[in-house]
């Protein structure tokens, strides 16, 4: 049976939520101590940067979309990361963890080398790449980072913010995963050539300098936190159960690579964090901000204020 | 109305010009939204970016825009784009240098760039909307616009913009916005925040 994406579609435009319909003055914020103020700071940062840069993720899906409903549905997710990152950064505002000016925190050097990477070569890629990288990002963000923060703090606007983030992700998953289906359902011929596209050197070398060690990178942070590893792998781990159930999913060859990664980065005694991920975080850390240029302009379109006068 | 939710002019309580309605009219002081698709947004917009104090384009997916040339090459570049199966992509491809030239951003460029893949846009002249686009109290925002509330538009990033005044050019191209909400959640204004 095929999906309805354009049912799809039109569920997405109903649900569609905005940062005015919460208020974010109400009482609550006091739950957060100064304590966990300082621990959560950095955490919260990076969410909002990899939302943000998940946003730029969808964009440059929406640009190969097979159909005129996904590329819809795409411009939604697009828009809809691009909220989630405006309500987190609004809940920073609301838990004082902005500074005066209520400036957006700076990324770290792998979600800069990310964002780099993604708005030179991410509307170059071929659909099959990108299209399976993205719910794996989606899986680790939604499965471990959210429900983290859910359990740590009890805050209720921020369980009501969660709330809405949670049910758009679910989507984003569900139609993730459907896409994959329509793509593997594809012909051969199409599937051996977009893989082969894969295989560029910038594609490559974009997994193991930007992807492996932004994923490590994050694994290191919220181990910092306090979050206990085992519940990040169970979220990665969802990536190849989800995507193992569908019928065609598994004719996607990028979906074995980066199913095999997944495994891989669970694995805590995997050779790979000995070899790779944890010196690339290290070697990542040694590149001055200054090589990547300047910043792009969609990541300064980032806001905490609900209404734009 | 086909793009636009029935009960729309009872909901905005700011005015709501549609179809023609916008020309010879005064924008002086106010915050205008223009809710359009490609074309329509070139034709309308230079104008009323002249008088109004603030303009938001929600520009539903962009169209090719062609500059003005002086008249011995216009001709030539106009005549040109008739010939038969080559006149389209000739177009098309002014227009792309067009876009090049007139917009520095890249990201800007990327959202106003006409997808072509399901079904392609025309070309039309607007040499000044690329300039006045530009111009700092002129905004694009790509977002997809889902509701209209008594003074706002709400695009989906979760952003409402406040709009004095709503034009939208040809409601019947519009892609469907899903609804008018007529009570809005918990409003503060930045004033508010701040006392």
């Amino acid at each position: 049976m095929t999906y309805d994406f354009e049912a799809m579609l039109q569920t997405i435009k109903d649900k569609q939520w905005s940062l005015a319909d919460i208020d974010w003055d109400a009482p609550g914020a006091e739950e957060i101590t100064d304590e966990v103020r300082a621990r959560m700071q950095p955490f919260m940062a990076d969410l909002v940067w990899i939302e943000h840069v998940g946003a730029r993720g969808f964009a440059s899906l929406a640009k190969k979309a097979p159909t005129p409903a996904i590329k819809e549905i795409y411009e939604y997710f697009h828009a809809e990361e691009q909220k989630h990152a405006n309500a987190e950064l609004a809940l920073m505002k609301r838990w004082g963890m902005l500074d005066d000016d209520g400036n957006v925190p700076e990324p770290n050097i792998n979600v800069k080398l990310a964002i780099k990477t993604l708005d030179t070569f991410g509307d170059s890629l071929p659909l099959t790449g990108l299209a399976t990288l993205i719910p794996l990002l989606e899986c680790a963000l939604d499965g471990a980072l959210v429900k983290f923060l859910l359990d740590e703090v009890h805050d209720p606007v921020c369980h009501e913010v969660f709330r809405h983030i949670n049910s758009d992700e679910a989507r984003h998953i569900a139609v993730d995963f459907q896409v994959l289906e329509l793509i593997g359902a594809g012909p051969l011929h199409k599937l051996v050539i977009e893989s082969a596209a894969n295989l560029k050197p910038q594609v490559v070398l974009g997994l193991i300098v930007v992807f492996t060690p932004l994923i490590s990178k994050m694994r290191d942070n919220i181990v910092a936190m306090g979050l206990p590893e085992q519940k990040l792998y169970n979220a990665v781990k969802r990536f190849g159960s989800i995507g193992g159930r569908g019928e065609h999913t598994s004719r996607i060859p990028a979906f074995h690579v980066l199913k095999a990664q997944a495994a891989m980065i669970i694995d805590r005694s995997s050779p790979y964090h000995r070899l790779l991920a944890d010196p690339m975080v290290r070697i990542t850390s040694f590149v001055p901000a200054k090589v990547l240029g300047k910043p792009q302009s969609w990541t300064e379109e980032i806001t905490h204020e609900p209404v734009a006068p | 109305m086909s793009g636009l939710p029935a009960e729309l002019p009872d909901v905005f309580t700011g005015e709501l010009l549609l179809g023609d309605a916008w020309r010879d009219h005064s924008f002086g002081g106010r915050r205008v939204a223009i809710i359009a698709r490609g074309n329509d947004a070139v034709r309308v917009l230079p104008d009323i970016a002249w008088t109004a104090r603030s303009v938001k384009v929600f520009l539903d997916d962009p169209a090719w825009v062609l500059p003005a040339l002086p008249v011995p090459v216009g001709v030539a570049v106009r005549a040109a784009s008739y010939v038969p199966v080559a006149g389209p992509p000739a177009r098309r491809l002014l227009a792309r240098a067009h876009l090049r030239l007139a917009v520095r951003d890249p990201w800007v460029r990327r959202l106003l760039t006409p997808d072509d893949r399901f079904g392609p846009h025309p070309a039309a002249r607007g040499d000044l909307f690329y300039s006045v686009l530009q111009q700092a109290h002129c905004t694009l925002v790509r977002w997809p616009v889902y509701a209209v509330t008594e003074d706002a538009v709400r695009s989906a990033e979760g952003i409402e913009h406040q709009v004095d005044c709503i034009v939208v050019p040809d409601p019947d191209r519009l892609r469907r916005i899903p609804v008018a909400l007529a009570t809005a959640g918990p409003r503060r204004t930045r004033e508010d925040r701040s006392a």
